[in-house]
């Protein structure tokens, strides 16, 4: 008799992870859940224990499959759904990680709390307990965890600053608005472990002495908050939360606040703005929020994946987790591989890998045979990479010096067929919407930089618009208020550092290489593979195509708008790019 | 009480202030200007705006002034290369998204950039004296300017978007006239300049240029002697600018003001006959030549010397009958229509104007071809002269070449080519070239010329002796005579003023800065007239053709009060209310702000009027949130708030609900804090 376990993370719902646990439990078998093992590209997975023992990882699983499943977990017997089984390939997307943060992701019930004891949980925090906070906190400057939400200041250090600030009344914040486009890792936390971050938390408020804990998390992460809300309420009933925590005489209680989905609520002090239920906009540093922040206390705001690592540092102890890593950048990351990379989702790596080594080892490469052309990393905020650094470490400096940043580990693999400048355009076109008006770098300055981008991917490129998008990226990265104004522009000068040869190909030559700026695009008919059918003529919202049945059809170019529905429409491959 | 003091330095100035203090005050104190839009005293500092970003030693970000705290040793530089491009490039953010004018585009288009929005608006109110007072303070002589003024201002009026733009140059006329009328003209108050007090400045000609430098000069307490060749003052406007455009007896009463004020004017005076230029120079403290441009430009065709062939000026200065004689004006401008008009009124049996190109394309004023048609002239276009002929001695007619417009010239106007070997011939028996007009440089050649053959001033207006010696009195030169040559009143008139305010800075030791600097301007193509009520351009009434054909008698009849105050209040008032206290132009100003540049899309805006006594105009919003905030802070009410995000947020009464503002006590403590000019007060 084998325990069925279904990935119940979000990416696992959306694949159709529900549906296959209603089949399952329509075919008699009593699944658990699990959250998300980080293999979104094989979802929905189903897991086959047979005590603590994986047996079988059974992947893309359809409702259909249900009956086998249950059968085979009946009996024991594999063979049944062998083919289903995550191919070895695969098992490498795995295998090759190393996870702290994710240790617990997809491999227990989120909605367990004995689950989470049962896998070491809160023995770190009853640890603590015993601990002087001073301790705790040099245990975590041992450790070098830098904060994983994507400036990596020292976590050590501000929570030292947070723990020497005046007053008795001290806030701690969890920032769980994870807003880069791509990036969802701290969902799957929240999601997969909330006791994890609940346990990182009461270290970090005992360390600093807090009494009071947010989570700031964005309502679009409704599972994630009815997770953590469920987390929340069976720690408090078992005295691990609130007051008199496991009996020390330390208190602390957590709550949740949703964010309304603004970005700009990412920024701390944005988001102790929000948190007072004020308009979410930046204040001024200093002074900083260890300093007054929420209500003007002394505050200390960690990203979730940062406090995901703190119960494994003061379990295992700092050196263990220092022992990873380069010199500048200890212990693991999580990234989120997306984008045109084979395989793509969460992925916790030892910091120093290289580059390649994640995108060609773990992601295994480019999809459909195309070639690698850069990584975004970092979001909006950080730079694209290009292949000739791909021998790049994942280290903070490193990274830095390319011009991209760590960030909160957005990674999103392009191909020949990404228009780098139309990508520039597609983050100042989320920075710009989601700067929150109030300095003018930020609030003019990045729509500005959209428009011009705009104008060059429209093929109204101007001689000098390079120029002027580099003058505008410097001023702002200097004027504007916060993080995320000062940051908008290195997307823009990443791809102009590394693709101007594609800038200068838009405005000079009213041409975009990978051909996927719809202005700048022609399409014309092979009449070798033209069979005449007139499919795409019919197609063609302009009606720039012409022919007689049975002869092969023509666009006029002069028509064509280059929107690439009659390439879509063709069915014999007689369609292409001019 | 935290009483200890911090001693900084600011750009190179030491201060101690107390500990806590911003660099903002600090630098105050140390007399540093640091600029700053989103600030006030009183409020919590909030770094939206970014133009007090400053740099600090050892500090590797900009620091915002306004938030930033004096340490001790703090070495601040306010106008490092660093600081001072992101301070640029705010204001060149911000004005490239502020849809608003500084100025009428009249107040701007007019070359002397007289206030015609202002005089416009106290005409519309029946204010005629102020009006005139409001002219008088650029130019002193708005009658005859108002009657003869090609009117640049109206080219660009925004009216003109609705139906046809206000008529400017005759309201004010209108004002001048009703306000002489009325005994209440009077030369605008006296400007302190105390560096030109009772210094002598001796102006060679009479004409708009001399007469407002003069009368400039006068204001500002200088002694002035005007000399000039004529018997009387005007220049152009008395012997180039005919009778029926320009009754003598109203340009007199305009010079005669001037000479109220204390003017000398001394006529008949010939330099080269009863004193030379450096003899001039020698007995004043400063000399201005304002000499026009007299000499009428030959057409360069063979026969062009003989008897009967006139130029134009000289023709409009002497007058001679013509009855019955047929007379061929060549030109197509102004001139060429004085001319021709005058002829008929001279007697003449028939009139032609023989010009080279189309209608279209003719310079003079619409209504100056009207009425000459009207009067009985006929025009011959497309045709230009090629030869005079003669017979016994003088002029028998015109040998034309027939023209066609070819490609455009640099101006767009298309250029007219012969049609090879097509010509006719015109039988007449008097010419008149009324092509243009130069300066005569008799009496002038110690002073250094331009190509062209005029007097060559720099940009403060300063022409120079071509042996110069130091220590000799400055001279100055404006008008006709100067640069690119002869062209409108009201562009001498410009000069004339400018020139007198470069003396004045000459005297006083300060540089001086010409033209109206960097202002903020709306693009025309982007407003929406289609709002406004279509109501019809107001025209003074005229004499009919046939009467006024036989004499000299004024042609126009002018403005009534009444046609003149439906007239001004068609204004649109472009111009900001705001334009003299407006923080965010005097920065952009001083910091030689590229408006345009960075134009692009406008934030999305609307103009609020009926918020209790308070205009928002939204599209000369900054978004600084000082209203907002002193309305909160101090006014302790919250009535409104930013809403919406990024490009698109813009300040709204709270929740978007306009009621939500009832709460307002109307203490305009927002409006005193809008540091330009989105925020106005109504009258209740």
């Amino acid at each position: 008799m084998l325990r069925i376990v279904v990935g119940m993370g979000s990416c696992g719902v959306a694949a159709g992870a529900g549906r296959v646990k209603d089949a399952l439990e329509r075919a008699g078998a009593k699944p658990g859940i699990t959250g998300c093992v980080g293999a979104c590209y094989l979802e929905p997975i189903v897991d086959l224990y047979e005590g603590a023992e994986l047996r079988r990882r059974l992947v893309k699983v359809a409702p259909e499959d249900a009956p086998v499943i249950a059968a085979a977990a009946e009996s024991g017997d594999l063979a049944g759904v062998e083919r289903l089984a995550i191919p070895a390939e695969d098992e490498e997307f795995l295998s090759r990680q190393t996870r702290i943060a994710l240790r617990h992701c997809g491999v227990i019930d989120p909605e367990s709390l004995e689950a989470y004891r049962a896998a070491d949980g809160y023995k770190a925090l009853e640890k603590v307990l015993g601990m002087t906070p001073e301790a705790v906190i040099e245990e975590i400057k041992v450790s070098g965890l830098a904060g994983r939400g994507g400036a990596g200041f020292p976590t050590w250090f501000k929570w030292n600053a947070a723990r020497n600030a005046k007053g008795d009344e001290k806030y701690l914040i969890c920032n769980a608005d994870e807003g880069d486009p791509g990036a969802f890792m701290d969902r799957a936390v929240i999601e997969s472990d909330p006791h994890l971050l609940i346990e990182g938390m009461l270290i970090a408020a005992y360390a600093i002495g807090a009494k009071k804990a947010f989570v700031y998390v964005r309502a679009e992460y409704p599972l994630a908050i009815v997770r953590l809300e469920k987390a929340l309420g069976d720690a408090r009933a078992a005295g691990i939360l609130g007051k008199n925590v496991l009996g020390s005489g330390f208190s602390c209680d957590i709550r949740i606040k949703a964010g309304a989905g603004a970005f700009v609520c990412g920024e701390e002090t944005a988001l102790i703005e929000s948190l007072e239920g004020s308009r979410g906009m930046p204040r001024l540093k200093p002074p900083f929020p260890a300093e007054k922040g929420y209500l003007n206390k002394p505050s200390n705001i960690n990203n979730v994946e940062t406090f995901a690592n703190v119960a494994w540092i003061l379990l295992n102890g700092g050196a263990k987790f220092a022992a990873m890593g380069t010199e500048n950048s200890k212990g693991t990351k999580v990234f989120a591989l997306t984008g045109k990379v084979r395989r793509g989702g969460l992925v916790e790596i030892p910091m120093g890998l290289t580059l390649r080594e994640v995108i060609f080892g773990i992601g295994g490469g480019i999809r459909d045979g195309k070639r690698f052309k850069a990584v975004q990393m970092g979001g909006p905020s950080g730079g694209c990479i290009p292949e000739s650094l791909l021998d790049t470490r994942i280290d903070y400096k490193e990274l830095g010096a390319t011009g991209a940043i760590m960030g909160s580990g957005g990674m999103v693999v392009m191909d020949e067929t990404t228009c780098m400048v139309n990508m520039a355009k597609f983050f100042l076109d989320f920075t710009a919407r989601e700067s929150c008006g109030k300095c003018v770098h930020c609030r003019i300055g990045t729509r500005r930089l959209h428009e011009i981008l705009t104008r060059i991917t429209e093929g109204r490129g101007k001689e000098g618009d390079v120029e002027l998008l580099e003058e505008l990226c410097r001023g702002i990265k200097d004027g504007a208020l916060c993080g995320l104004g000062q940051t908008a522009p290195n997307p823009v000068l990443t791809t102009i550092r590394y693709f101007r040869d594609e800038y200068d190909a838009h405005i000079r030559e009213r041409r975009c290489p990978a051909g996927e700026c719809a202005a700048l695009r022609k399409f014309r008919i092979d009449p070798a593979k033209c069979k005449g059918c007139g499919a795409c003529a019919r197609k063609c919202p302009v009606k720039a195509i012409s022919g007689e049945p049975k002869k092969p059809y023509a666009i006029d170019p002069a028509k064509c708008i280059g929107c690439g529905s009659c390439e879509a429409a063709c069915r014999f491959g007689a369609v292409a790019k001019a | 009480m935290d009483t200890e003091l911090v001693t900084l330095q600011i750009d190179g100035k030491s201060v101690s202030v107390p500990a806590g203090t911003t660099v903002l005050a600090a630098a105050e104190k140390a007399g540093v200007e640091i600029p700053n839009l989103c600030f006030l005293k009183g409020l919590a500092p909030y770094g939206a705006c970014g133009v007090c970003v400053v740099e600090a030693e050892g500090c590797p970000k900009l620091l915002r002034a306004c938030a930033t705290q004096v340490r001790e040793g703090m070495v601040v530089n306010s106008k490092g290369e660093r600081a001072l491009k992101a301070r640029k490039l705010a204001f060149e953010l911000l004005m490239g998204d502020h849809d608003g004018d500084c100025l009428g585009p009249c107040k701007i288009e007019c070359p002397a950039h007289t206030d015609c929005q202002k005089y416009v608006g106290e005409i519309a109110e029946g204010r005629f004296s102020d009006a005139a007072a409001t002219v008088m303070e650029t130019f002193p002589l708005p009658s005859s300017i108002g009657r003869v003024c090609p009117h640049p201002c109206e080219r660009k009026c925004r009216r003109g978007k609705v139906e046809s733009p206000i008529s400017i140059a005759a309201l004010k006329a209108f004002a001048a006239d009703e306000t002489r009328r009325r005994g209440e003209a009077a030369p605008a108050p006296a400007v302190d300049e105390p560096a030109l007090a009772g210094k002598r400045v001796t102006i060679v000609g009479g004409g708009p240029a001399g007469l407002t430098c003069a009368y400039q000069l006068a204001r500002r307490g200088a002694k002035v002697k005007v000399v000039d060749q004529m018997p009387e003052m005007g220049g152009m406007l008395r012997y180039g600018i005919p009778e029926y455009r320009l009754p003598k007896a109203v340009l007199k009463a305009e010079t005669d003001l001037i000479a109220a004020m204390g003017v000398e004017f001394v006529n008949n005076f010939k330099i080269g006959r009863d004193a030379s230029l450096a003899d001039l120079r020698g007995e004043c403290d400063a000399l201005v030549v304002a000499n026009g441009a007299w000499r009428s430009s030959p057409m360069r065709i063979p026969g062009e010397d003989s008897e009967g062939v006139l130029g134009g000026i000289d023709f409009l200065r002497e007058k001679p009958r013509l009855d019955g004689r047929t007379v061929a004006v060549v030109g197509g401008g102004n001139t060429a229509m004085d001319a021709c008009r005058t002829a008929v009124r001279l007697g003449a049996k028939a009139v032609y104007v023989v010009y080279r190109r189309t209608r279209a394309e003719m310079p003079a004023e619409e209504v100056e071809i009207v009425e000459a048609e009207e009067e009985g002239v006929s025009f011959m276009f497309l045709r230009n002269p090629a030869e005079v002929a003669i017979a016994g001695g003088r002029v028998a007619g015109l040998k034309l070449q027939v023209m066609e417009l070819g490609e455009p010239d640099e101006k767009g106007r298309r250029r007219p080519v012969p049609v090879e070997g097509k010509f006719e011939d015109l039988k007449l028996d008097v010419v008149i070239m009324a092509i243009g007009q130069k300066n005569d440089p008799a009496g002038f050649e110690p002073l250094v010329a331009t190509e062209r053959g005029t007097i060559a001033a720099d940009r403060a207006y300063r022409a120079a002796f071509k042996d110069e010696a130091p220590g000799l009195a400055p001279v100055f030169a404006c008008g006709d005579a100067v640069n690119r040559g002869a062209g409108i009143a009201i562009q001498a008139i410009a000069q004339a003023k400018e020139t007198a305010e470069s003396i004045a800075a000459h005297f006083a030791g300060r540089a001086f800065e010409g033209g109206l600097g960097v202002i903020s301007v709306r693009d025309p193509e982007r407003i929406d007239f289609s709002a406004y009520e279509k109501k019809p351009r107001e025209s003074a009434a005229v004499r009919p053709a046939a009467e006024r054909r036989a004499d000299f008698g004024e042609v126009s009849k002018g403005l009534t009060a009444e046609q003149a105050m439906a007239e001004a209040s068609r204004c649109l008032k472009c111009g900001c209310h705001d334009y003299q206290d407006c923080k965010l132009i005097r920065y952009a100003k001083e910091l030689k702000t590229d408006v345009i540049r960075l134009r692009g899309e406008y934030h999305p805006a609307e103009l609020e009027t009926k918020l209790v006594s308070i205009e928002r105009n939204q599209r000369k919003c900054i978004a600084c949130n000082l209203c907002v905030r002193v309305c909160e802070e101090k006014a302790k009410k919250g009535l409104i708030g930013l809403v919406g995000r990024g490009f698109t947020t813009v300040i709204r009464p709270e929740f978007r609900d306009p009621s939500a503002v009832a709460g307002c006590a109307e203490c305009r403590m927002c409006v005193d804090a809008c540091p330009t000019g989105a925020l106005r007060l109504l009258a209740k």
